[in-house]
């Protein structure tokens, strides 16, 4: 993802790119656990779950910011902002059903190995109200991110510049990698409300595993259509007064 | 008349001041965020070390996971190099020969440029780390540094800054065959080294087998072995070891540079560079 938001045209290297950045987070999890038995009350098959849940959530995420995508890149070469007017990023939000790519397919198709695999291994248990919460709490984790990639998108027409944020966005992200347990408890508080980091990946994670409870799901989902509802109105706010400034 | 002319003048005067505030803005925005980047990991991370089951043979204890992840983001920036997005810039878009007509090694430029940039980036990373690192200090045991050390650990980060810019600059070299060395570089330089130069683990936690590859690779030298020497750990002769090695790649990559640069320059002059 990271190689596709410094999109260059070059699509074989993304397909690379993609696969390494699996490769790299898995065995960043492999990496930690010869150190460690077990994090914050998740052990290594908890954790591989958290980290096929954060694959799938940034997979499904990719299809729809894609377009965006393609035209930031535009932007960024061009230097100029005022293709955001031209594209109507905010109306993303619908689901543009294009054909989705090979490299799409290969990084859901891949997380969705992982995650079943985990399921025929038994940490992950099945059922009704399991996978109901999790699509739940999937569909409220993707809110979330756009709402992220918005409010960096306003950032980068108040600073006039681009190139930065696609690299923040993907740091941000390390937030989500690791259990949101590991934070001490104000921390904690936070992520799970004004900086809603947990319901990303954590929390769908936690669903699976049968170890979230309906209401935290409810709670995520509340936030996550707050937070769309307002940075939408941010960012149509940025956007007129970024025009009105004579662009 | 004069009056039009002086208010034309103060005018031209503000709009440029403005532009040149804008600039600055905008570039402190920059390393704004670029401190940020560089902030964010190690603090995950150092939340996660110091919630995991303490097992016997680690010889980390939360004071150290501590020092060690506070660290990270000022050593991080000090050995980082740009050097590798700008090389194979230049040879793609032919910019190279105008460099090449100067009195000076187009690489050196770029280095220096890197240098620079991470010395800057020092006026946001120096003042956080010393206000965490005094947040935090009643659980940080520092008892045992003394100017030794610190000296060691200069020198450490030095030349680890050194062979992190030679393998950078040998990926670079790269580009004067492929168009985009970035997927190299995210696995030689990126992904491998966060792996086992001590980023998501410090290398002294791996278990023995891991560790012994690690300490002979260059990566450790680039960001675990100074932050090693500060938690005193180290014995002399093990520093001394450690610089050895470090200078021992820089050796090599100096040496692969300057195969491929020969090369390389004649396939560039080949294409009507």
């Amino acid at each position: 993802m990271m190689q596709a938001m410094e999109y260059r045209g070059s699509f074989a290297f993304s397909i690379i790119a993609n696969f390494f950045d699996f490769i790299f987070g898995f065995l960043q999890y492999l990496v930690f656990f010869t150190a460690a038995q077990s994090i914050a009350g998740w052990n290594s098959d908890q954790m591989l779950v958290l980290y096929g849940v954060f694959m799938l959530v940034f997979a499904l995420q990719f299809i729809f910011l894609y377009p965006n995508l393609v035209a930031m890149g535009d932007m960024v070469n061009s230097g100029n902002l005022d293709l955001l007017l031209t594209k109507p990023i905010n109306a993303q939000l619908i689901l543009s059903f294009r054909r989705i790519s090979f490299e799409e397919l290969g990084s859901i198709s891949t997380a969705l190995v992982l995650l079943g695999w985990l399921t025929v291994k038994g940490v992950i248990q099945l059922t009704l109200q399991s996978v109901a919460l999790f699509l739940v709490s999937i569909l409220a984790s993707m809110l979330l991110i756009y709402c992220l990639f918005l409010l960096l998108m306003c950032l980068a027409v108040f600073l006039e510049r681009l190139d930065n944020m696609a690299q923040l966005m993907w740091s941000m992200f390390s937030l989500c990698r690791y259990p949101v347990d590991v934070y001490p408890s104000r921390l904690r508080f936070m992520f799970f409300s004004f900086l809603p980091v947990a319901y990303i990946a954590s929390v769908p994670a936690a669903a699976l595993l049968g170890t979230a409870s309906a209401s935290q799901i409810m709670t995520g989902m509340i936030i996550a259509l707050t937070a769309t509802f307002a940075t939408t109105l941010l960012w149509r706010r940025t956007i007129r007064a970024y025009t009105s400034a004579g662009g | 008349m004069i009056q039009n002319r002086i208010s034309q003048s103060f005018n031209a005067h503000l709009a440029t001041l403005q532009a040149h505030f804008k600039i600055i803005f905008t570039y402190r925005g920059m390393m704004l965020i670029q401190a940020v980047r560089l902030i964010l990991l190690p603090l995950v991370l150092a939340a996660a070390w110091l919630s995991i089951e303490k097992t016997a043979e680690n010889p980390y204890s939360d004071a150290d996971y501590l020092l060690y992840y506070l660290l990270v983001p000022v050593i991080l920036n000090l050995t980082d190099s740009r050097l590798v997005f700008r090389f194979p810039m230049a040879v793609r878009d032919g910019s190279l020969s105008r460099e090449l007509l100067k009195p000076f090694p187009p690489l050196s430029g770029y280095a220096l440029e890197s240098i620079a940039n991470n010395l800057i980036q020092l006026v946001y990373l120096l003042p956080f780390t010393l206000l965490a690192g005094y947040a935090i200090s009643d659980r940080l045991q520092l008892g045992h540094l003394n100017l030794q050390l610190l000296l060691c650990m200069l020198v450490a980060i030095v030349l680890g800054g050194l062979v992190r810019m030679l393998i950078s600059g040998s990926i670079s070299l790269v580009g004067f065959w492929l168009e985009d060395v970035t997927t190299l570089n995210l696995i030689l330089n990126g992904g491998i080294w966060a792996l086992l130069g001590g980023m998501i683990v410090p290398v002294a936690t791996f278990p023995q087998h891991i560790r012994s590859i690690a300490e002979m690779l260059p990566y450790r030298y680039m960001l675990s072995f100074p932050i090693e020497i500060v938690t005193g750990r180290l014995s002399q002769a093990q520093i001394l070891q450690g610089f050895a090695v470090t200078i021992f790649w820089s050796l090599f990559f100096a040496l692969i540079m300057r195969l491929i640069w020969k090369r390389g320059l004649k396939i560039y002059a080949a294409y009507g560079g």
